[in-house]
């Protein structure tokens, strides 16, 4: 090849490499020629694959618009190049598989054909011959050199193809018959090409690796980080040399402190790559699968900007996939099916990407026929996983949601009939994996949405820092569920024994507890259940327990590092984080620590858990009478001593917000607050803010505001008469969360309803009782 | 001390060692083979460790394993100061710190003054000493970086890998001595 006529020096380097490849791949190459030949097939390897990439995407587009030159340039292109690059590295098999396809395109390019369905489905099959054979370089080195490796058939179908032009010139009146006579036989054979294709869609994403270890940076991104990195050169330089105690010094500091996040701004700006990315495969896909399936379908993408971190990008591939697969297998209805719905017969599957508060949302929108609960609860309550009773009581949201219960979704009947549900708990359990989460909204008749979320890297996750033993642990807020706090006097009471196993009522459910400190064998004082801890409600893969750790720190956002394989092996921890006072924190991983503990997990106990609420319905009833129990201002001992204990009905409480006081305004004499972009009125019949903005007063003649005094507020949902309302309730501080009944609303009494919490007759803060037990998306609803 | 040796140091092939304390011993490590010397840290404990395993510390963005060295000879703890020898193993992309008690200098010895490990010493010293360079002051025990990264301890198995084993280990050495 090249080497002959290569003469001079300039050009040995050529021709080294050109001898590494005629020999270097069969024989194993010596030394550099070797690593020179493998850089040159990887780099060659990541780029075929992504002009294979474009040219899927154009090859759909161009179904749609046969008439588009630039399609045809752009396909003809990425084949050009695979072919021209082939031929230097002696990969003999694919150049002749990318020549017939290149001399096909050629004419098409030409004009001396036209396009057509079998036409674009013989191009396709070509692309995933291409595809095949770089894999396989991939994987082994060589194009593979057994009989099925065989590619004839198709070389001759593509010149088949390409003899049409010579008879479509010559009889250009006949020429559409003429030229499908022969497609017409290779359709069904694409569609079974096509379908084991698509069906191996973790084959395909496997097979991608090349591609998922490098990445394609902006030189504008890489030069700024260059020129970053110069700086912070400088700054460090600058700060050698200024004498200890210098003058500059917390101007030098501020300096590195700016370069710095911008630094690490500009990397992960680098790391994130548009959500577009993923989306280039589906138009295929999703045309492949309509075909196998008879449906109509076509698919929309908005977003495909939106910017993911590379590594996040990789984990919801798979999810994704599977999520547009379900949509056009089971959510479009067959075309004959959406006229008689009164649809149009083409289906649509919408792929939407956007940001939205710290997360990257996906959603796979289809229009199709959605999915039924009621039948969705029938099928539930067949196979067990819920009582009649729980049916009843689930919201519609509550039961969609079923569809990701393992062992729901594998029956076949259930995706028969709700058309949902192949695997949709691994859908779920991946994205949880990842930090995300999932939720599914239909309506039936007019079609599904399934949402992903995101979060943005994976590098930086919330957490929670608690301490025990005297060391400080990160909690991943992902599998925080809740946290209570049990006060000394009811230490010695709170924690009770079955067998070895230590258990609390919560809310009158028993909750296995786990003490960090004895699991990690830390030094626990030996009356650890006589001073006040805290009771960290965790779940995770089931496994939901109570993790007893001595006090909580604030919640961080900290950055995960990996520990040492010696140090994961252990199994608690998932990594280690630098706390913000420079000192190291390990990261549990909950689901571990819990099994370490010996908490099983729930789906283990399965009739355990299924049948406890069966037995005590009241428990159940009770639960969703939970209460928010808190403390007003009032001062009523005059009475019963109840020093103002208030309850509210937990299902109409929204959030529990600690509010600056500086952030509530006054109009017209009454409190207002800004709230997420709406005002909302504030109540605060105990003069709670004045006695907080009397004691901030007296408190800040001595010394300057620091912090600023907070309120405490409840932001409630209130019914009223047209719909519901936001209101936030001002209260001194909240005392628990506990269940409660109310009492028979006693006639003779005043408007005050009363209820039975913790045991004590509580006051029902008015307007409220009436929302006791339902449960909030009910009362959410209502706001909608 | 240290003046004698490097004048030693001046005939034929010397090689540079960082000579290190850990409770009553002397030790040295070719200085090529440390990446960086930390002075006095606290290294974070991870519980459930194995007992050789000091912690770990904040180092360059990563998270670095620490092996005390006190603790593979099943020496007391030690809270006073220490230092940290950081390693580079490029092969295994494994990167940990050896805690000693303190770096006592750089020497330079001949290659000639090394002997390999005497036949007779006890499986875990084996494993952890490299032969000792036989100089006029008195032997100093060579160690190699790579026979002490985690990982390789881990596998050898023979230096327990429970919470106790420091105990247990102590109570060994007793027994043979």
């Amino acid at each position: 090849m090249r080497v002959k006529g290569v003469g001079g020096k300039g050009k040995r380097r050529w021709a080294n490499v050109t001898v590494g490849f005629s020999v270097g791949l069969k024989v194993v190459g010596q030394g550099p020629d070797k690593e020179e030949v493998e850089d040159l097939t990887k780099e060659f390897l990541a780029e075929s694959q992504e002009g294979l990439e474009r040219m899927e995407l154009c090859l759909t587009q161009l179904e749609k618009k046969p008439d588009d030159d630039e399609l045809v340039a752009e396909i003809f292109r990425a084949v050009h190049t695979i072919k021209g690059t082939t031929g230097f590295l002696g990969f003999g098999r694919l150049e002749k598989l990318a020549h017939a396809g290149e001399s096909l395109l050629g004419a098409l390019r030409n004009q001396k054909l036209t396009v057509n369905t079998g036409l674009i489905s013989v191009l396709l099959e070509l692309m995933d011959g291409l595809r095949n054979i770089l894999q396989t370089i991939e994987a082994t080195g060589t194009e593979g050199e057994r009989t099925t490796d065989n590619d004839d058939a198709l070389i001759a179908r593509l010149a088949v193809l390409k003899a049409g032009e010579l008879v479509a010139n010559a009889e250009p009146t006949s020429q559409n018959r003429e030229v499908e006579q022969p497609i017409q036989s290779s359709v069904p054979d694409a569609g079974q090409q096509a379908l084991p294709a698509v069906a191996s869609g973790v084959a395909v994403a496997a097979g991608s690796s090349i591609q998922d270890k490098t990445l394609r940076i902006d030189v504008e991104v890489l030069n700024r980080m260059m020129n970053l990195v110069g700086d912070l050169v400088l700054t460090r330089n600058q700060i050698l040399r200024s004498a200890p105690g210098a003058e500059n010094f917390p101007e030098l500091a501020r300096r590195l402190d700016s370069v710095t996040a911008e630094l690490r701004e500009s990397v992960m700006l680098a790391r994130m790559q548009p959500v577009g990315h993923l989306f280039r495969k589906y138009p295929r896909m999703v045309r492949d699968l309509a075909k196998t399936c008879g449906r109509l379908v076509r698919i929309e993408f908005e977003g495909q900007e939106t910017g993911l971190d590379k590594s996040l990008l990789e984990a919801v591939r798979d999810p994704l996939t599977h999520a547009v697969r379900n949509a056009v297998d089971h959510g479009i209805e067959p075309p004959e099916e959406r006229v008689k719905a009164g649809k149009p017969m083409e289906g649509v599957v919408r792929l939407r990407a956007f940001h939205h508060s710290g997360y990257v949302v996906i959603e796979v929108i289809d229009d199709g026929a959605g999915i039924s609960t009621e039948r969705l609860l029938l099928k539930a309550i067949e196979r067990g996983l819920v009582t009649p009773e729980q049916a009843e009581a689930m919201t519609q949201r509550e039961a969609l949601q079923l569809v990701f219960v393992a062992g729901f979704s594998t029956t076949q009947e259930v995706t028969s009939i709700s058309g949902r549900g192949v695997g949709l708990d691994v859908v779920r359990s991946n994205m949880e994996k990842v930090g995300g989460s999932v939720e599914l909204e239909s309506r039936l008749g007019s079609g599904t949405t399934l949402r992903m979320r995101v979060p943005l890297t994976l590098a930086i996750i919330p957490a929670l820092v608690v301490r025990s033993g005297g060391e400080s642990f990160a909690l991943p807020q992902n599998s925080l569920v809740e946290l209570v706090y049990v006060p000394q006097h009811e230490a010695e009471h709170a924690v009770e024994r079955m067998g070895t196993t230590e258990l609390y009522r919560l809310r009158e459910s028993l909750l296995p507890l786990v003490w960090l400190d004895r699991l990690l064998g830390l030094e626990h004082s030996a009356d650890a259940e006589r001073h006040d801890f805290y009771i960290a409600v965790v779940e995770s893969e089931d496994r939901r327990f109570g993790l007893v750790v001595d006090d909580l720190k604030a919640p961080e956002e900290i950055v995960v590092k990996p520990l040492s394989t010696e140090l994961r092996e252990i199994g608690v921890f998932s990594g280690a984080t630098v706390l913000g006072n420079g000192t190291l924190a390990l990261i549990l991983d909950v689901a571990a620590t819990g099994a370490r503990a010996g908490v099983r997990p729930a789906a283990e106990e399965g009739t355990v858990v299924d049948a406890k609420p069966a037995e005590d319905e009241t428990a159940q009833i009770e639960l969703e009478n939970s209460m928010v129990i808190y403390e007003t201002g009032q001062r009523q001992s005059s009475e019963g001593g109840d020093d103002g204990r208030m309850a509210m009905p937990l299902s109409a409480v929204e959030r529990i917000e600690s509010v600056p006081l500086s952030e509530i305004e006054y109009a017209g004499g009454r409190a207002v607050l800004q709230y997420r972009g709406e005002l909302i009125p504030l109540e605060d019949d105990a003069n709670v803010l004045r006695a907080l903005a009397q004691a901030e007063a007296t408190a800040s003649t001595g010394d300057a505001q620091k912090d600023g005094a907070t309120a405490t507020v409840l932001i409630c949902l209130r019914p009223e008469a047209n719909g519901v309302r936001r209101v936030g309730m001002v209260v001194r501080r909240v005392l628990d969360v506990s269940a409660g009944r109310l009492l028979a609303a006693d006639a003779a009494a005043s408007e005050e309803q009363l209820a039975m919490v913790k045991n004590r007759v509580t006051a029902v803060h008015r307007g409220f009782a009436q929302q006791a037990g339902k449960p909030r998306t009910a009362i959410l609803k209502e706001v909608a | 001390m240290r003046n004698t040796e490097v004048k030693q140091a001046d005939a034929g092939d010397a090689i540079p060692i960082c000579s290190l304390r850990v409770g009553t011993g002397l030790y040295g490590i070719e200085t090529r083979q440390i990446r960086e010397v930390l002075g006095t840290t606290a290294p974070r404990r991870v519980p459930l460790a194995p007992e050789y395993i000091a912690g770990v510390l904040p180092y360059r963005g990563e998270v670095l394993t620490t092996v005390s060295f006190r603790a593979l000879l099943g020496l007391e703890k030690w809270d006073g100061a220490n230092c940290v020898l950081v390693f580079d193993d490029e092969e295994n992309k494994e990167r940990f710190g050896l805690m000693v008690d303190g770096v006592v200098g750089v020497i330079a010895v001949q290659q000639n003054a090394l002997e390999a490990n005497p036949s007779g010493l006890d499986a875990r010293s084996q494993e952890l000493f490299d032969g000792a360079y036989k100089l006029p002051s008195g032997l100093i025990v060579r160690l190699d970086p790579q026979r002490l990264r985690p990982s390789r301890l881990a596998e050898s198995g023979l230096f327990g890998s429970e919470n106790g084993s420091h105990e247990r280990l102590k109570l060994e050495r007793q027994g043979e001595q």
